[in-house]
């Protein structure tokens, strides 16, 4: 059991990372998308690990199932212009590159001395079953955690109005008359005008 | 599920790896959505770490229920960023961060 | 009379304060309320001020008269005021500066002149300055002069002298620049100040050299100790690399006399401060006659005569005093002989009749210079006047001001203007010196006294450093120079005063074509300036001159009385001694300073006096009468630069102009470049360039780009990320210094444990770390004690720090009765047991420190 949870760890952990290193260095951001993805699913799996069960569930559904396709779509809405980059050498590289390297130093620093620190590995101890049920965690969320948990679903809501507020045309009124149809077209012919024409749109009754 | 052998420590250790790469990333890259989604890698970090630490320290299920809500925050938090780069994309035809400098002096 | 005198102790005369309040008064009210109250009710302020202060002088002076001839030495009459400034003088005494107006002989009989001469010049500006919308204000200006010339003729002591002196200046510039719009009045108004100022230095370097040497600035005072003031003072080292075998070394009293001479060339008008009075004569006529006439040009002889003590100190000055006065009076009378307006040729007149008056002084005849001073005072303001008159009749037609006053446009106006001719002639007959006129008398004894009196110094060496030193003596042809220079001058008035009395008031009219009852014509009214290019001669027409209403020519003829009778007070060629012996003993003092020459024959000097007004006047008929002017013109164009340069006054203003007025404008240009790019460079351009280089380094980091201000973010994360791993070891020391108790705090942090090593000998107390935060300890008086601790982060990371505590030592050597033994029943017992009574501890004294400078106190005396 040991050694093949510590496999399954190994796996699920070199996803990650793997996905993650996708992620940050594709050129096309439909990799870097799938990056994401492939990180997502990693870290679901290292979530099941941990005795999370109802997270490693969420993580999926909202993660790889909503956000990465978001992305995705925004992608496909952009076109080619998603992954053109203008020529010549990048503005300010140098700039950015010192960036990168100086977040590695604070970071490989914090680690050696965090991790450094530490006497001794803090193995885990076993567990009850329910840690991590969805009862579990659904009592805590609906007994102690109401009130974030209400908030949360107002902050959703005001992100939703937001999003469209902000990602809506804003075209002046009257620019292009919406085409008016009979009501009997709607059984007639294709289904849109501009489908007319098309050889394999047949005349319907 | 019964652990042995796996410490805190090697979780710690990936989530460290894991958030470095996303802000390297978001350092780095020019193009907004690959920024976005290097902010969700460290948002996932991050969670990485609460459920390790919740599975270190049993009591209460925080950690998970705290990790729970940066799942629910990420998910509006990618919705209206991804808006706001098509008004950006509108805006200037492209979607390199760099040409956003409106606020240069 | 008694009435009077009850009024007003002798001992505290609050009535001259009075005579000095009312021309205040007067000029306060019309200059504030002038606009408001009317021509008529600002009339009457001005003119019942001054003539208040005239009433009021005249009781003064009868208060005086009575006091003078009941005592043998000189009555001075003090007012007490208030204590203005406190001094030191020699030797670092005190010395108080005392608000104060006194009259004596002198100040009195001024203060009458001025009252006098200054009403009748009132009452003339009411119809002269009738039509100026600045009437009020010219009231105003007026009595505000006659205040300041009060306080400077009353004040008991020469900074009251000075605030009138300076007053008086003010007033002269408001006055010359009173029509203010035109550039060269106030041109002249300010040449008049500014040469003023430059004499106003030597008078305040006087007062210090005489409150350094005698300690008291008020006539009494000075008085007597003016001995204080012959000594010899070093005013330049000696420069080896000059060549010079000693220092120079003057006698103060000189240096005094020099100083104050050079405030009076300011304000008198002398060599070489003279060149304000001809461009003043850009006032209004009244102000000329006021002003540089009768009253303000004599401050400084007045200033002479009431220090005259003073100046006869020192035969040096007195000399240059006479010299410059003689050469002033020549240079001036030079000049007039080519001026073609009138009142500049009065102006000239006034310079040299000054020349004249400094001259009578200079030599020691004090009361014949200020005899002078009064009998010019009348001729010439009565003079001025009628200059005005005169002026007045032709501005009817021509309204331009400079040739309105152009003798060569006048001329045959004794027809229309009989009285202005009548009083003229009588100022005329004075100034040239006409037997038996006031002006004859004074100009007689100043000629007399210039050729026989010479001054004496009370010693003939002072004491000087480096040894005693000579005092300069009088030369003795000193007097026969001086005589024959005062002789030419009297010449040459004589022939250009009957030049321009010529030129006005007879031959024929050269103005205009006298036309009966011509009218100005209705359109001429708009622009009436445009008149000007109608130039006066035959060609223009114009009503027959006008004489002047009363107000204007009343005055003129009680000055012309007095110009012709004045004399008689003091006509010593027929024994009559009146004026002499009424200022006899103000002058007491200093006339033991001079000398006469024995008994001289009065005849050869009267004949002399006769026939230099005999050579003037009759030079000037024949040459404008007779001849009709040839001989000049013939002259003129003979040597056309010799007239050009006397015709320009010789030049001086313009050689002032270069030299002078130049270096000061090089000296400004300097400073203009100077605050330009120094100044403003550095304190503007500098600063700016340092802000601007600042806000360019900051700006680079205001990209715009989100990913810049992540980089920011990083940072703030590394710093947050130090912060952190780096263990803290801030204390907090408490301490209870009364019991010696102390208390060593560090800061909680995260996973912080704490080792302590009390003794702070280098071991630690334990060898673990262990989570005691803080650390109590106690302290002996004056004792200290090292703490050493160490603090151990979550991280691992250890960090040491020491302190070192001190206790003070507890004061005991306070007044603490409580602190010191007290005395027990069982010790009185004790005591009284042996027979002995108990003393408090004897208590040695507190040790001062010895402080440099200070004597040590022997102790049980007292400090004062």
């Amino acid at each position: 059991m040991n050694q093949v949870g510590s496999v399954f760890f190994a796996l699920m952990a070199g996803l990650s990372l793997l996905g993650a290193v996708g992620t940050v260095s594709a050129r096309n951001p439909i990799r870097s998308a799938v990056g994401l993805l492939v990180t997502i699913v990693g870290i679901a799996g290292l979530f099941l690990r941990l005795s999370a069960q109802f997270m490693g569930a969420i993580q999926l559904i909202v993660y790889a199932g909503a956000v990465v396709v978001l992305f995705v779509f925004v992608v496909m809405l952009l076109g080619p212009d998603a992954s053109k980059v203008p020529a010549g050498p990048p503005r300010g590289w140098a700039a950015r590159a010192f960036a990168g390297v100086l977040m590695a130093a604070f970071a490989i620093g914090g680690g050696v001395l965090v991790l450094g620190a530490r006497d001794g590995l803090t193995l885990f101890q076993p567990v009850a079953p329910e840690h991590g049920s969805v009862e579990l965690v659904g009592r805590e969320l609906f007994t102690k955690m109401l009130v974030p948990f209400e908030l949360a679903t107002a902050l959703l809501i005001v992100a939703v109005v937001g999003a469209i507020a902000v990602a809506r045309s804003h075209e002046p009124k009257g620019k292009a008359k919406p085409v008016k149809l009979a009501p009997q077209a709607l059984f007639h012919g294709p289904l849109h005008p501009r489908d007319a024409g098309h050889p394999l749109v047949k005349e319907r009754a | 599920m019964q652990t042995l052998g796996l410490a805190v420590e090697h979780y710690v250790f990936l989530a460290g790896v894991i958030f470095t790469l996303g802000a390297i990333g978001f350092l780095v890259r020019r193009n907004v959505l690959v920024q976005l989604m290097c902010i969700e890698l460290m948002l996932n970090a991050v969670n990485i770490l609460l459920v390790a630490f919740n599975r270190v320290y049993p009591a209460n299920m925080v950690g998970q229920i705290f990790a729970f809500f940066i799942i629910a925050v990420a998910a509006a938090e990618a919705a209206v960023g991804l808006a706001i780069v098509l008004a950006f994309y509108r805006l200037k035809g492209t979607v390199m961060s760099d040409e956003g400098d409106s606020l240069k002096l | 009379m008694e009435a009077l005198l009850s009024l007003f102790p002798k001992d505290d005369l609050t009535l001259l304060a009075f005579i000095v309040l009312l021309p205040l008064v007067g000029a306060v009210v019309n200059g504030i309320f002038g606009k408001r109250l009317g021509r008529e009710a600002v009339t009457l302020m001005g003119l019942t001020a001054i003539g208040g202060a005239f009433l009021l002088s005249v009781a003064a002076f009868l208060i005086l008269f009575e006091a003078q001839h009941e005592s043998e030495r000189a009555v001075r009459l003090v007012w007490h005021g208030w204590e203005w400034l406190k001094l030191s003088g020699p030797g670092g005494a005190p010395v108080t500066l005392t608000v104060a107006l006194s009259v004596d002989a002198l100040s009195g009989t001024m203060a009458l002149v001025v009252t006098g001469v200054g009403f009748l010049i009132h009452l003339y500006s009411w119809k002269y300055m009738e039509e100026d919308p600045g009437y009020h204000r010219f009231f105003a200006y007026l009595n505000l002069f006659i205040f300041s010339m009060l306080v400077l003729i009353l004040g008991d002591s020469l900074p009251v002298l000075f605030v009138g002196w300076e007053g008086v200046g003010l007033c002269s510039y408001l006055l010359i620049g009173f029509w203010f719009d035109g550039e060269a009045n106030a041109s002249a108004g300010k040449k008049a100040f500014i040469t003023n100022r430059i004499g106003d230095f030597g008078l305040l370097v006087a007062m210090g050299l005489m409150l350094r040497n005698v300690g008291a600035l008020d006539w009494n005072g000075l008085e007597q100790g003016r001995g204080n003031l012959m000594e010899g003072m070093q005013i330049i080292q000696q420069i080896g690399w000059l060549g010079m075998k000693s220092p120079v070394v003057v006698n103060t009293a000189t240096l005094v006399g020099l100083a104050l001479f050079l405030g009076c060339a300011g304000k008198s008008a002398q060599l070489p401060l003279y060149v304000w009075l001809p461009d003043a004569m850009a006032g209004p006529t009244p102000v000329s006659a006021l002003i540089h006439a009768a009253t303000m040009v004599t401050a400084g002889v007045y200033l002479v005569c009431r220090l005259s003590f003073v100046f006869v100190l020192s035969p040096a000055a007195m000399l240059v005093v006479a010299f410059v006065g003689a050469a002033t009076a020549l240079l001036a009378a030079s000049i007039a002989f080519a001026q073609n307006d009138i009142k500049k040729v009065l102006a000239y007149s006034t310079v040299s009749q000054l020349g004249y008056m400094f001259l009578g002084v200079g030599v020691g005849a004090f009361t014949a210079g200020f005899f002078h001073v009064i009998t010019h005072a009348f001729f010439k303001a009565c003079l001025f006047l009628g200059a005005g008159s005169v002026i007045h009749a032709m501005h009817a037609r021509i309204h331009d001001t400079d040739t309105s006053q152009d003798m060569r446009f006048m001329g045959g106006l004794r027809k229309y203007l009989p009285i202005t001719f009548l009083t003229f002639a009588a100022s005329w007959a004075a100034i040239v010196g006409f037997p038996g006129t006031s002006g004859f008398f004074s100009k007689d004894a100043i000629l007399l006294s210039a050729f026989s009196s010479s001054i004496v110094p009370p010693q003939t060496a002072v004491s000087a450093p480096g040894g005693p030193m000579d005092v300069f003596l009088w030369p003795t042809w000193a007097g026969s120079v001086l005589y024959a220079m005062g002789l030419a001058g009297a010449v040459m008035t004589a022939f250009y005063m009957t030049r321009l009395f010529i030129g006005i008031f007879f031959g024929e009219f050269r103005g205009w074509k006298i036309v009966k009852g011509w009218k100005e014509p209705e359109h001429a009214h708009g622009h009436d300036h445009h008149h000007a290019h109608e130039t006066p001669g035959p060609g223009m027409k114009g009503p027959s001159p006008h004489e002047s209403p009363w107000q204007m020519w009343v005055p003129l003829a009680i000055l012309g009385a007095l110009a012709l009778v004045a004399g008689l007070v003091n006509a010593h060629l027929i024994g009559i001694h009146l004026f002499d012996h009424w200022l006899e003993p103000v002058f007491a003092t200093a006339n033991q300073g001079v000398k006469t020459k024995g008994e001289l024959a009065e005849g050869p000097f009267l004949g002399a006096a006769v026939a230099a007004f005999a050579v003037g006047v009759g030079g000037a008929y024949w040459v404008y009468v007779t001849q009709k002017g040839a001989p000049a013109k013939a002259l003129a164009e003979g040597s056309p630069g010799l007239y050009a340069l006397v015709r320009d006054k010789w030049r001086i203003d313009e050689l002032y102009e270069e030299t002078f007025i130049g270096a000061v404008d090089s000296l400004a240009e300097i400073a203009v470049v100077f605050d330009k790019w120094v100044v403003d460079g550095i304190i503007a351009r500098v600063t700016a360039f340092v802000v601007s280089l600042g806000g360019t380094i900051l700006r680079a980091a205001q990209t715009g780009r989100v990913q810049a201000y992540a980089f920011t973010m990083v940072l703030g994360l590394g710093g947050i990320g130090w912060f952190f791993v780096a263990p803290h070891t801030d204390y907090r020391l408490r301490a209870d210094e009364r019991n010696g108790q102390y208390t060593v705090a560090l800061t909680p942090g995260a996973g912080y444990t704490y080792r302590w090593d009390e003794t702070g000998d280098g071991k630690w107390d334990d060898k673990e770390f262990g989570p005691k935060r803080e650390l109590k300890f106690a302290l002996d008086a004056d004792k200290s004690q090292k703490v050493r601790f160490q603090v151990r982060n979550g991280f691992g990371r250890v960090r040491t720090g020491e302190l070192l505590v001190h206790r003070p030592k507890v004061d005991k050597s306070g007044a603490d009765p409580s602190a010191m033994e007290a005395v027990t029943p069982e010790m009185r017992a004790a005591a009284s047991a042996a027979g002995l009574k108990v003393v408090a501890p004897n208590r040695p004294p507190p040790k001062i420190p010895p402080q440099p400078g200070l004597l040590p106190v022997p102790p049980g005396q007292v400090h004062p």
